[in-house]
């Protein structure tokens, strides 16, 4: 890292300050508006969740039936809130590692707006019920080339910053972060093309919007939020990753793996046969990828368990990183035929999976990366840490409710639905307890996220801490709420601060 | 400007506080300032018991593949000798089950057109004139005592709305009757034709209907319309079943 270009301390932290100078306007953009959307995601899961147990819960309106708030909570979290904070990640992190400012900061932000009007007309579209109804695919089907065009509009420039970096050896965020860019186009166009403008076989149709969901979560959410984690981690402690090849074994293994996933959906159905137990076997294996990364990861982290403790960033991404190791032990859990696939693939089970995999992995992974990156961005420090403790415990107490509640519900229900000469009710009573419990664990996490939000929006006005000094997690008393040196600074940036 | 320090020393300016620019640039430049710089990764080898781990992964999921047949045979959908297995509840030793109204129901319907269609007719109104309608009358959807007395023994004059009927006598239709036959025609009657009652008259209640026919005083006659309303006003004994549960369609016996 250290050319000779850059062997000055002072001229190399100034590079980084300009660099993410460079970046405010869309990286916050992307951030706040991801941070809107998750809210949104929300408010419609509670709703749609609430429906399960309680179907008259605002059975006046038609556009929130549950085919259509569960949808949209869905498309929202996925395209609102998850490729947003992706793309303010990646876009930034990709600069700092390619050790560029961004030329086309503004072109960045018309992608992005134009990437907002594509959800919120997807969105929109769903509740009118327009909706197309492949699961993940909701949104009319006039949304995907705008998707897909502004996608290109917003990481093409970090493609261009990697060809013209300076040299030096390929970190390993930046396998898994250009990795996801460019799998992520090649699973979008074939999924798109296949099913909106070449419908074939229905029933094979199906099985390629089963794959395009496995897809989207081990071939881009996977590999940006561990892409993040590798960063997040030894730039706080300040620790070497602890091996190289533990680093080449989880990522070549995610490449060579996770493509044949997501088949095992269509268990029974009248596919070609092997499919889905070649599907149900690549899920199991996720396993290999996803444990030894996390070792990894964990074991740079723990050799300084208190830096983890009392920094936002690295609770958070830790918190992600065990999600991962729940992820990859409940992949390979739902997925042994004649055991639990039958349960799992029909009930509840899925969306827990699903909930797992994008709320507790990436999306803490990610809420780490915006506790890192936005006092850098904005030149502010974090308000509150009771904010981002409140918003790290309900967090936490809300997803774990739902991963573990809709999983082994799923599993109570789909026997439930394995008894076919019981009427169904006896299916929908069993699932019944669940469904409630998973309405409650919303409400935790929406109450978490309204506050994230507040506080993110605050740092956005740039109404942040004006100090040297960041807002870290430590307990006890120290006389101020801001540490202990409680600098609060607000009489501008021309005064004399301690060093 | 103008001063001629100014001139040899052009870095030195008064206005500005040295002290305070330094602090700008350190205050803008503090987070990445502070940042910890990345290092070379580590080179330490893949612990033995994270390789095991994922062995022990390795081999579920080569269990799991071993099932898939022959792979990239794109021709074949399912596997060559596959059979449901047995269904939870032994449905595989007999017919499917059903709801017991329903069941019920359909037993009821085949005593019906064998026995009652001739005279109500086929959607149990009766003409009108010589037969009586079925639908909505106090005999057959109130109390199941009455109905059934009216089948097994018949009735003689006046129905129950005081209307007399051109035949004048319906005459007994126990004869030859199962407890099972009487539960399920009772059903079919009160649930069809517009009557909706939403009850299953238990084999258990027939067969408290037989007892009670037997013991009457005029035992072998009709009933008519006041000794039902006097003696029979009131539901038959006997263990309910609820209409949703289910039951072996031949056998009319609850499913465990």
């Amino acid at each position: 890292m250290s050319s000779e270009v850059f062997n000055n301390l002072e001229q190399d932290s100034a590079l980084r300050a300009s660099i993410d100078r460079s970046l405010r306007h869309p990286v916050m953009f992307f951030l706040t508006s991801g941070a809107a959307w998750l809210a949104v995601s929300i408010i419609l899961g509670v709703i749609s969740s609430a429906k399960v147990h309680s179907p008259g819960f605002l059975d006046g309106f038609g556009f929130l039936t549950y085919g259509r708030t569960q949808a949209a909570h869905l498309n929202a979290l996925i395209y609102g809130w998850g490729f947003q904070a992706a793309f303010g990640v990646i876009v930034w992190m990709l600069s700092r590692l390619s050790r560029q400012e961004c030329r086309a900061a503004g072109m960045i932000l018309t992608a992005g707006h134009i990437w907002n009007l594509g959800v919120s007309v997807g969105i929109i579209g769903i509740l009118a019920g327009f909706g197309t109804g492949m699961p993940w695919m909701e949104f009319p089907s006039f949304c995907w080339p705008v998707l897909l065009l502004s996608y290109f509009a917003i990481v093409v420039w970090s493609l261009v910053q990697f060809k013209v970096r300076p040299e030096g050896h390929v970190y390993i965020s930046q396998w898994y972060l250009m990795a996801a860019m460019i799998w992520f186009p090649w699973v979008f166009i074939t999924a798109n093309v296949l099913l909106h403008m070449m419908p074939g076989n229905p029933v094979m149709a199906a099985g390629i919007n089963a794959w395009y969901k496995s897809s989207l979560i081990f071939l881009f959410f996977t590999p940006v939020a561990l892409g993040t984690a590798f960063y997040l981690v030894p730039k706080v402690s300040g620790r070497p990753i602890h091996s190289y090849s533990l680093a080449q074994l989880g990522f070549w293994s995610l490449a060579v793996i996770m493509p044949w996933a997501g088949m095992q959906k269509l268990t029974g159905a009248p596919i070609p046969y092997f499919l889905p137990y070649l599907g149900a076997t690549a899920t199991i294996l996720f396993f290999v990828p996803a444990f030894t990364a996390a070792v990894n990861i964990l074991r740079t982290a723990m050799t300084d368990p208190e830096v983890v403790n009392n920094s936002p960033t690295l609770r958070f991404t830790m918190a992600g990183v065990v999600g991962l190791i729940v992820m990859a032990v409940a992949a390979v859990f739902l997925n042994i035929p004649g055991k639990t696939m039958e349960f799992s693939q029909f009930s509840m089970s899925v969306y827990g999976f699903e909930i797992l995999a994008i709320y507790a992995f990436f999306s803490f992974v990610m809420f780490g990366a915006i506790y890192f990156i936005v006092p850098r961005v904005t030149r502010r420090e974090w308000l509150s840490r009771r904010l981002i403790k409140m918003h790290f415990f309900f967090s936490i107490y809300g997803i774990v409710s739902i991963a573990v509640i809709a999983i082994f519900g799923g599993v109570q229900q789909g026997i439930g639905q394995e008894a076919f000469d019981q009427p169904w009710l006896e299916a929908a009573l069993r699932a019944y307890p669940y469904a409630v419990f998973i309405t409650i664990a919303w409400c935790f996490i929406l109450f978490s996220n309204i506050f994230f939000f507040m506080h993110l929006t605050v740092m956005w006005l740039r109404l942040g801490r004006r100090s040297t000094h960041p807002t870290l997690l430590v307990s006890g008393h120290h006389g101020s709420p801001h540490g202990e040196e409680g600098d609060i600074d607000n009489c501008g940036s021309g005064t004399a601060s301690a060093h | 400007m103008s001063s001629p320090d100014h001139q040899s020393n052009p870095d030195l300016d008064e206005t500005i506080n040295v002290t305070q620019a330094h602090g700008r640039v350190a205050s803008d430049c503090a987070a990445a300032a502070r940042e910890k710089h990345l290092a070379d990764s580590g080179r330490e080898a893949v612990p033995l018991w994270v390789i095991t781990a994922c062995g022990v992964v390795l081999l579920i999921a080569g269990g799991v593949l071993g099932n898939a047949g022959t792979l990239f045979s794109y021709d074949n959908t399912f596997r060559a000798d596959y059979v449901r297995g047995t269904a939870p509840g032994g449905a595989a030793d007999g017919p499917q089950p059903k709801t017991a109204l329903v069941a019920f129901s359909a037993k009821g319907s085949k005593i019906y057109s064998s026995k009652c269609n001739g005279c109500h007719g086929s959607d149990g109104k009766g003409d009108g004139a010589n037969y009586p309608s079925l639908v909505g009358s106090d005999f057959v959807i109130g109390d199941t005592q009455q109905l059934a007395m009216v089948i097994l023994n018949g009735i003689q004059g006046p129905t129950s709305t005081g209307k007399t009927y051109g035949a004048g006598i319906m005459p007994a239709q126990g004869a030859g009757m199962s407890a099972e036959d009487l539960a399920g025609v009772m059903t079919y009657i009160r649930n069809n034709f517009g009557n909706s009652t939403g009850d299953v008259t238990s084999v258990e209640m027939a067969k408290n209907a037989f007892d009670l026919s037997a013991s009457r005083e005029k035992a072998g006659q009709p009933v008519t319309s006041e000794e039902v309303r006097a003696a029979h006003s009131s539901m038959l004994a006997g263990a309910e079943i609820f209409p949703d549960i289910m039951v072996n369609p031949a056998t009319l016996a609850p499913i465990e």
